[in-house]
């Protein structure tokens, strides 16, 4: 592949304002070649902003942005794969000559496009769609035509907003797998999501933006360094429940208990080993199960978002699976 | 640019290749073509010819069976015919010139239509038959000739004697006409045509006149238009030299408007169902724009040069053709781009700009109400090609195109500086309109939500 970089996005002080709104603010981030990064934050925290910008679709305030060694993603255009978060089809437009549409579109060769569109038709198990209109297929058929698009003409970079909304548990590991070939091909991808654990399973990088700005940006290894499990969850066998929330908060090296459901966590204060207090409490009263708990992204990012913006983020999330839910069950 | 052409051509195929498109722009001018060709194939299968005969009781005393021989012969019968059909092909050449070809082939297939024309023989009665016991033997014929006997009877005339001696009060009475069923209307008419002819000359004979020089004196005279121009004396045809410039006005902004409405959708469809962003990840909003615009103006250009052609075929075929000057076409050809970039680019501003088409009527309005103009004023404007207003409007976009469409195709002459000084307010007009539309297009097609009025369409033009 021509004009290999270290770096396949380069953002440095980027700020994008919308009126009055900063959208994003002095935002910085290197996206390395052959990365697999998730962008995760609340719902107009930026990430669409950030993308829209890495894409040229809409340009920044200030700062630089560089995409695959090009000053704008204009040039490269055609090395790049877009799954927007705003995405459709022509509704009247048949799925085999949209997606030959849109590879033409993207700089690829007429020879074997419709070859290469019936194989991917073939692979995503659409293969009877070729002559379909794009508005008789269910939305995440439609979907999976779209993730086409993004792929077809087998982009160096592939950037996903929001890949998984709308998708059956089916659908989504089928997208998954996907997008781990992609990865697995070198291909640097950026995908963004509200669903943390999508993250959690096939980032090897993490950038969370929260009200414009960046308040994370590492391999998602290091994530689990740097919040380390601090907390223990417990479940005492039944007859040995335990006591109040404030005997357990008494134990030394604890920060906070919860307790809930029959089970209680232990949040540990900072650099304490959890063998000591675990020893300590299996002494003390019989155990089901003990365990050191390792924090979920949705954790971490609560703690960094703040409850306010993650109770909000919870709302909508709540809501926008209400609306898909209701959106399947009356078959929009 | 091979992106863009590629927008074009999804463009213009996605707008031609549909139903509605076939069916509304491309068939009528196929089917008039269809109808004009095959209307003298059809009408030349003439009906059966009409045989049959007339009957009457002159009860004048035998005057008038001289007079209706004459009146009944054959060849005065056809010649009368003939000249009743080419009175009618001028009264409609007059009242639609522009069809003048068509017209005149059907009256004149009318006029031959069933054949040479029904031969009719006289039977003369006895003036004291009873009219009744006659009237029966009409029910021999159906009047179309199928019918079961050689020659029957078609009509029967009783003509009293006060036809054509006045009565005790000094007037003249009428005669009685029974005809067979379904005796052909034309068939009547020339009956009763005759034998009113034969009773009028009877009355003038028996006031002591010639009746042919009574028929002279009577005679219609007859007055030709002729316009006096430079190259000499043409004969006018003055309404299609009126609705030639309103026809390439029309014509024009037919086209216009239809490209522009088709701009307008494709555009209101791709944002609301969200293909767009898709599609700026492969092009730019710049390419993608002139894209579509180029589409909709080989679009524009098709229904233009198919309606157009069927008007100066038209045209040719009413020999009307040298009212066609090349130059004028040119001239259209020009008009009709500045023009038409001029509505696109504000269709595609308002297309890029609203979330549906209800949205975009609000913001239609005022462009709207600019194209009507040209609609309204067409009368005066071609009426006074050269007035202080004709001149006004001829600068003032967006209805400048149209408004020297008119006055160009017009008769008169008009101070030819105009000509290229309109053009370039054209283009520079477009220019503007271009650049304006390709700011909005670039904001409003990522903006959802509130629909913009026109307050923030000029701050997007001012922030882009």
């Amino acid at each position: 592949m021509e004009n290999r970089v270290e770096t396949a996005i380069q953002i440095r002080g980027v700020t994008k304002t919308f009126g009055t709104k900063v959208a994003v603010n002095k935002l910085d981030l290197d996206v390395p070649q052959g990365s697999l990064y998730g962008f995760i934050g609340p719902n107009g925290a930026g990430k669409t902003t950030t993308i829209r910008m890495i894409m040229s679709i809409i340009f920044p305030d200030s700062g630089r942005l560089s995409v695959l060694g090009k000053a704008s993603a204009v040039e490269s255009k055609d090395r790049i794969g877009y799954l927007p978060e705003e995405r459709g089809l022509y509704r009247k437009m048949k799925v085999g000559a949209f997606l030959i549409y849109m590879g033409r579109l993207k700089g690829i060769d007429n020879a074997g496009l419709d070859k290469k569109v019936r194989d991917w038709l073939e692979r995503m198990k659409l293969g009877d769609c070729y002559k379909k209109k794009c508005e008789e297929l269910s939305k995440g058929m439609q979907q999976k035509i779209q993730f086409i698009s993004a792929v077809l003409h087998e982009p160096d970079l592939i950037i996903l907003d929001e890949p998984f909304s709308g998708l059956d548990p089916v659908n989504r590991r089928l997208l998954r797998e996907l997008i781990m070939e992609q990865h697995n091909a070198q291909r640097t991808l950026i995908f963004s999501t509200h669903a943390m654990f999508e993250a959690e399973q096939l980032c090897d990088n993490l950038f969370m933006i929260s009200k414009g700005v960046k308040v994370l940006d590492l391999p998602l290894s290091e994530v689990w360094k740097k919040y380390d499990p601090k907390a223990i969850l417990i479940e005492p066998l039944a007859g040995a429940v335990a006591s109040d929330r404030a005997s357990w908060a008494a134990l030394p090296g604890v920060r906070e208990a919860k307790v809930e459901n029959g089970h209680v966590e232990l949040k540990l204060v900072e650099g304490q080993d959890p063998s000591q207090i675990m020893a300590e409490i299996a002494a003390r009263i019989p155990l089901r199960r003990m365990e050191i708990r390792k924090p979920s992204l949705e954790d971490i990012f609560i703690e960094l978002v703040g409850g306010s913006a993650a109770a909000l983020q919870a709302e909508t999330e709540g809501m926008r699976e209400y609306a898909t839910a209701g959106k399947e069950a009356t078959g929009v | 640019m091979f992106k863009t052409l590629t927008v074009a051509i999804r463009e213009f195929l996605a707008t031609v290749v549909t139903k509605g498109f076939l069916l509304g722009i491309l068939l009528p001018p196929i089917l008039m073509g269809l109808a004009i060709t095959l209307m003298p194939i059809l009408m030349n299968q003439a009906s059966p010819k009409i045989e049959g005969t007339v009957a009457i009781i002159d009860r004048t005393g035998g005057t008038l069976e001289s007079g209706l021989k004459i009146a009944f012969d054959p060849e005065k019968l056809a010649a009368k015919r003939a000249e009743k059909n080419k009175k009618k092909i001028e009264q409609a050449t007059e009242v639609m010139p522009m069809q003048t070809s068509q017209s005149k082939q059907a009256m004149e297939l009318s006029a031959n239509a069933g054949g040479p024309g029904p031969s009719l023989t006289l039977e003369f009665l006895s003036p004291t038959a009873d009219a009744e016991a006659e009237k029966k033997r009409m029910t021999e014929s159906d009047g179309h000739g199928d019918s079961k006997v050689a020659n029957p009877r078609l009509a029967l005339a009783v003509i009293p004697e006060t036809s054509t001696t006045p009565n005790a009060s000094g007037k003249f009475t009428g005669y009685d006409l029974f005809v067979a069923p379904k005796l052909d209307p034309e068939i009547q008419g020339d009956i009763r045509d005759q034998i009113a002819q034969a009773v009028i000359d009877q009355r003038i004979q028996e006031a002591g006149l010639d009746p042919n020089r009574i028929h002279d004196l009577v005679e219609r005279p007859k007055g030709e238009t002729k316009v006096v121009t430079a190259e000499g004396e043409k004969k006018a045809n003055e309404a299609a030299a009126f609705l030639l410039p309103v026809g390439f006005m029309m014509l024009l902004w037919i086209s216009v408007f239809t490209g522009g409405q088709y701009l307008l959708t494709s555009t209101v469809e791709e944002k609301s169902s969200r293909v767009m962003e898709v599609l700026l990840s492969a092009v730019s909003p710049m390419q993608l724009m002139v894209g579509k615009i180029v589409g909709q103006m080989a679009v524009s250009f098709v229904i233009l040069s198919l309606y157009m052609g069927a008007g100066v075929i038209g045209l040719i075929y009413a020999n009307q053709g040298h009212l066609l000057e090349l130059v004028k076409f040119v001239y259209v050809g020009i008009y009709f781009l500045i023009a038409f970039f001029l509505i696109a680019s504000m269709m595609a501003a308002i297309g890029s700009a609203v979330n549906d088409m209800r949205e975009a009527q609000a913001l239609l309005g005022p462009v709207m109400i600019a194209l009507i103009i040209p609609m309204m004023l067409w009368l005066p404007l071609s009426r006074n090609p050269n007035s202080m207003f004709a001149q006004i409007c001829s600068f003032v976009p967006p209805i400048s195109p149209f408004v020297m469409v008119i006055r160009i195709a017009g008769s008169e002459k008009i101070p030819f500086w105009q000509i290229p000084a309109s053009i370039a307010v054209g283009l520079l007009a477009v220019w503007f309109a271009a650049w304006a539309a390709a700011k909005i297009f670039r904001v409003g097609v990522l903006m959802y939500g509130k629909p913009p009025n026109f307050p923030t369409l000029i701050r997007w033009i001012r922030m882009a």
